[in-house]
């Protein structure tokens, strides 16, 4: 029995095993965690090495290059680059994609475990550290505080940061902008100096004094009783009452000679949010965590945090990362509701039956669904690419129902019961019905095997086609024959209602088919005229192509921006936080419409502030975080506004460098970017050239902004001492470093305790001895035997410029120049336009100049999709010529190909649309749709020429019989695609270009493929019948010579 | 007794058994899956690309007075679906054991 005999047979074990289907695919529905892209495998390591005390050279020389020589041997390894700065080098390591990092990891930790010997002996153990998408922060809250400022960080502390941290998969939450409490003891060094006092010993005293000692314990009489001495400080004032010295008889106390201060870190971050003071939270995921479930608790708990809170300190959202998500995957399944109804209506309209439609409609939720049983079994997420996945099925799952249905109703209307005419009808189309599913998996099985990021990103949608095109066959060929069993009846009288309402539908499309069997009917018998016309359609189209931009990917605005500013290097913070404030206030008031949250931080991050710390900051840098209004609700784009503030960031003449990331701040679709990456050993002269660069660069259009990697040369207060005299008083550099240390940044002598937290007790000078360079000449440090000396006396102080780091990719110098390209201008011109400006441009010898970045990864990524193009090609025709056992037929379908592709350039022309990832994409996807059309009319034809028509007629007919389920298929595919091709919403941008280059490839081959197919058909076989003929009249040439010569070639018998 | 060759399209196979039934003929032996076509109008029924129908047939041995209401039946379910295709043959029987 076969398998739809069984299930027409066994209608009810067919149905329930559907349903069983449906309610796992719900059920996993339900458990898929929601993410923007499916879960990506990091591919960048880290090797982190410190050397104390070495300058950048040092540490290139002595430390990053034998590391980066060891390193280099790793397998799999893409780039390897590296930063050597004081006393650190950072090696980074680019791998390819699609390799286990924990592998990776182990290797290079092997590599380093060779190394680590030779290395020099006070280089620390290298950290290696694996840098994943997760580190970014899922949500950053803003904090408006007026007055409680001084204690802010100790309130957001207990009552915001903690109870947060405890939500299961948070990684992280970090406090920026809020100073920590902590005690300076601000000393006096003329009344140190007076008393014979020093910070040190100052130190030594309160640590001595703030101390709790236990005493053991003894019994008085049957009892025990510990003994405790409670020394602790209770009120940092106390302090004031030490006795730090005996001078003549009378105490000293540290109120005489120090001042007790209780108050906020001096150097620390400042935010403002709306332009009141405040604090910024982060909060970062744990590795694999949820991050829409995430913030949801987090927004949830929010107010009830907000309860204990004073009255003055007000919580605010900057960002949220899983609100883009949440929009865009709403919009996504919005869009595959549409596509939905589109296909259901396209089929009602074709049939007029709705037992018809529903037959064919419950074959999409069945594929559909099925699909979240793989996502959930293989731990994957409902994401964009699985959603738009969903959006890009919906039109191809009916096609194979259609079919199955179309061949049932033919049996039925010939007078086969339903039952019967099912088993059969699906018997006769089964071998067609698996192998279009099968040209289809020639085009998305590939895809799983891409490589790069590609294959990260795609592969995911390979497999989901894959499961969704086999579920919806393995479906046509079981439940649609046993519904159409079931429910379809031979229809012997219509309804009122149809007769109304289908009437004049069916007119339409009678008259349809019968005007294209008259067209067919000349185009076959003008053959060349036809063929000559649409080669030069094919190639008009084609020649369009020079209005298409070329770009990476599409950028998305998500309504986010971070801007950074550089002010001079050594700015004081209170000058970037004049120019930072003026900015903001600007940017509220010029955007007031669209601008949601301006928050800014200025200042350096303390060392324990995880996030801060790990970002570019200092003094003299101001960074912005923007949020807008939701894309529809305002006039400007995000890039619109990205360049009226690059604009005003360009009036400043004291900002030196700014940087605007607009978009993408979730990984993917920002503005793309070209990096010209200089090579060459001579720091001088790579500084030139990319200076020169820059400047060349700024002058074209479309560039908003150039970034030059290296950084300027930074000016510091440097001190030479001189080792003959540090040693006359016994000293050696480090003491004596040491003593200058404690003056200026501070001693730390205890810490207060107070409400189980910890408060650093600082003793140092008081700010206003250490303001200038004399007040450090002044400095006095004591020798071994006591005897004090200042530091003019035994070195001198001077200021000097220290090196930039040094960075390398693949293990020679560079200097980048980032170019970030205006949304909307197509890379490839730029980078024309940049190629003759290096081209003019004088490069001293031993300087190379590569183009990288954005422009590297879309060289490999559309070199990726050639590839995979050619393979899906030659994959398609295997499984062709395969079914049709010949090698004309495969042929004349994947002509359609080529007009597909012209079709995709008319349709990129016309829409403004550039020629991505995504419409390229598309235009893969299309190598399997279009040649559905051509097997339909092709595997009709033979069957006609098989039954003894001829070619012509043959053609003709298989045209007019198959027209209605060629535009049935092809308008449910173009129509599921539409919502995803005018969608407006957030992430939309990604997906457009993708639903227009179907559209326009498969509307145009369709109509091109309409009228070559059949007229193709007629030409290869004309030119077959004509090469049979000439071999028969050779053959009857050969037989009549034969019979005449016969007497005299055969021996006659004797 | 006399012996009923009927030939039809597989998508006849229940309406047959029912009439077989119906007439109380209980003995048969069939053919499942046989090819051919007709001799005027029928079309080929092959199993292949071009005629992808099937035929199968039936060999009934009956009573003589079972074959006309028998033969009657069979052509009604004829002509309601033309199409399709059934045919019927009458053949003596000579000897049975």
């Amino acid at each position: 029995m076969s398998l739809y005999e069984g299930s027409v047979k066994r209608p009810i074990m067919t149905a329930l095993i559907f349903v069983a289907i449906v309610v796992f695919g719900v059920f996993s529905a339900t458990k898929l965690p929601i993410d923007l892209y499916p879960k990506m495998e990091p591919n960048i390591i880290m090797v982190m090495t410190s050397y104390s005390g070495a300058s950048a050279s040092d540490i290139e020389n002595n430390v990053t290059r034998p590391l980066e020589s060891t390193l280099n041997s790793v397998a799999n390894l893409k780039h390897i680059t590296s930063r050597s700065a004081e006393n650190m080098s950072l090696i980074t390591l680019e791998f390819e994609y699609g390799h286990d990092i924990d592998d990776l990891t182990n290797d290079v930790r092997d590599k380093l475990n060779m190394i680590t010997s030779a290395l020099p002996d006070a280089v620390s153990t290298p950290i290696i550290l694996k840098f994943d998408s997760d580190m970014m922060p899922i949500m950053i809250l803003s904090v408006q505080a007026d007055q409680s400022t001084n204690g802010l960080y100790k309130i957001l502390d207990d009552n915001v940061a903690n109870p947060l941290a405890r939500i299961p998969g948070v990684g992280s939450v970090s406090i920026g902008g809020a100073a920590e409490r902590e005690i300076y003891v601000y000393c006096d060094p003329v009344k140190l100096e007076a008393y014979n006092l020093s910070i040190e010993a100052i130190s030594q005293i309160i640590s001595a004094e703030n101390m709790n000692i236990p005493g053991g314990s003894f019994d008085i009489g049957n009892e025990t009783f510990p003994l405790r001495v409670e020394g602790e400080f209770n009120d940092p004032k106390e302090m004031e009452n030490i006795v730090v010295a005996s001078m003549g008889g009378s105490d000293i106390y540290l109120r005489d000679v120090a001042e007790v201060v209780d108050t906020i870190q001096e150097r620390g971050q400042m935010t403002f949010t709306n332009g009141v003071r405040g604090a910024t939270i982060v909060v970062q995921k744990q590795s694999g965590a949820n991050s829409v479930e995430i913030s949801n608790k987090v927004l949830e708990m929010l107010p009830k945090l907000q309860e204990n809170l004073p009255s003055d300190v007000k919580i605010g959202l900057v960002a949220n990362t899983s609100e883009n998500i949440e929009n865009s995957i709403s919009g996504l399944a919005e869009t595959v509701l549409y596509a939905l109804l589109f296909v259901v209506l396209v089929v009602f309209l074709f049939l007029g039956r709705w037992r018809a439609t529903f037959v064919i409609a419950i074959t999409i939720p069945i594929s559909l669904v099925a699909s979240f049983i793989y996502l959930a079994v293989t731990d994957g997420s409902l994401n964009m690419i699985s959603l738009a996945c969903l959006s890009i099925a919906i039109g191809m799952v009916v096609d194979d129902a259609i079919v199955v249905l179309e061949n049932v109703t033919t049996h039925i209307e010939r007078g086969s019961d339903p039952k019967q005419a099912a088993i059969h009808a699906t018997n006769e189309v089964a071998i067609s019905v698996v192998a279009s599913t099968l040209t289809m998996i020639a085009v998305f099985f590939p895809m799983t095997l891409a490589g790069g990021m590609m294959g990260m990103m795609f592969k995911q949608l390979g497999w989901m086609m894959c499961v969704i095109l086999t579920v919806s066959t393995v479906s046509a060929l079981t439940l649609t024959p046993m519904l159409c069993s079931q429910m379809l009846r031979l229809k012997k009288k219509h309804s009122r209602f149809y007769t109304i309402f289908f009437t004049p539908i069916q007119r339409v499309l009678d008259g349809l088919d019968a005007w294209y069997g008259r067209m067919i009917d000349k185009a076959v018998r003008h053959r060349k005229t036809v063929l000559t016309a649409c080669v030069l359609i094919c190639v008009a189209f084609f020649f369009t192509f020079k209005y298409v931009g070329v770009e990476f990917f599409p950028s998305s605005d998500d309504s986010r921006m971070t801007v950074k500013m550089y002010m001079p290097v050594g700015t004081r913070t209170e000058r970037t936080h004049a120019i930072a404030k003026e900015l903001a206030d600007k940017w509220m008031k010029d955007f007031k419409d669209e601008a949601r949250v301006v928050n800014y931080t200025v200042g350096q991050a303390s060392e324990d502030n995880t996030f801060a710390s790990m970002q570019d900051n200092g003094t003299h840098i101001g960074s912005f975080n923007i949020t807008l209004v939701d894309p529809d609700e305002r006039e400007r784009t995000l890039f619109e506004i990205s360049e009226l503030i690059r604009a005003d960031l360009n009036s400043y003449p004291e900002i030196e460098k700014y940087t605007v990331s607009a978009g993408g701040n979730s990984g993917m679709g920002g503005q793309s970017s070209i990096d010209f990456e200089i090579y060459g050993y001579d720091f001088d002269a790579t500084d030139k050239v990319a200076r020169d660069l820059r400047a060349e660069l700024l002058k074209l259009d479309g560039v908003s902004e150039v970034r030059i990697s290296r950084s300027d040369y930074q000016p510091e207060i440097q001190v030479d001492f001189d080792r003959e005299k540090l040693a006359r008083h016994g000293l050696n550099v480090s003491t004596a470093a040491t003593y200058l240390r404690n003056r200026i940044n501070g001693s730390t002598a205890s810490f207060y305790r107070e409400d189980g937290d910890e408060h650093y007790i600082k003793v140092r000078y008081a700010p206003e001895y250490r303001t200038s360079i004399e007040d450090i000449e002044n400095i006095l440090i004591y020798g071994a035997n006591g005897a004090a000396v200042r530091i003019k006396d035994v070195g001198t102080v001077v200021e000097r410029f220290s090196p930039p780091s040094i960075e390398r990719k693949d293990r020679e110098r560079i200097n980048t120049v980032k170019a970030i390209i205006n949304a909307g201008v197509p890379m490839g011109d730029i980078v024309t336009a940049s190629n003759k400006i290096i081209k003019n441009m004088d490069i001293p010898l031993g300087i190379n100049v590569n183009l990288a970045g954005d422009f590297e990864d879309q060289q490999e990524s559309f070199g990726d999709l050639g590839v995979l193009g050619i393979l899906i090609i030659m994959l398609v025709f295997i499984v062709l010529a395969a079914q049709f056992e010949s090698f004309t037929d495969p042929f004349i379908i994947i002509t359609a190909v080529p007009l597909s592709i012209a079709g995709v350039i008319l349709a990129l022309a016309l829409t403004g649309t550039s020629l991505n990832v995504m419409s390229l994409m598309g235009c893969i996807m299309l190598f399997g749709i279009v040649v559905k059309n051509g097997i339909v009319l092709i595997d009709y034809t033979k069957l006609c020429r098989e039954r003894g028509m001829s070619a012509i007629q043959s053609a003709i007919t298989a045209g007019r019989s198959r027209l209605r389920p060629v535009l049935m298929t092809t308008l449910t595919t173009i129509l599921g695609m539409v919502p995803m091709a005018v969608d407006q919403g957030e992430g939309s941008e990604m997906w457009r270009p993708l639903g227009v280059s179907v559209i326009g490839g498969l509307t145009v081959s369709t109509i091109l493929t309409l009228v070559l197919v059949p007229v193709l058909y007629c030409m290869f076989t004309g030119v077959g019948i004509k090469r049979k003929r000439r071999k028969h009249r050779r053959q009857l040439a050969l037989d009549a010579h034969w019979a005449e010569h016969k007497h005299t070639m055969i021996k006659s018998k004797k | 007794m006399k012996s009923v060759f009927i030939a039809y399209d597989q998508a006849y196979q229940e309406k047959i058994l029912f009439t077989l039934d119906h007439f109380n003929c209980r003995g048969f032996s069939m053919f499942p899956q046989i090819q051919g076509r007709g001799s005027k109008t029928g079309e080929p029924h092959y199993g292949s690309h071009a005629w992808p129908s099937m035929c199968s047939a039936i060999l009934t041995i009956v009573r003589d007075e079972q074959v006309d209401p028998l033969l009657e039946e069979l052509h009604r379910i004829d002509k309601e679906t033309e199409r399709l295709g059934l045919r019927a043959f009458v053949w003596n029987v000579e000897k049975t054991i």
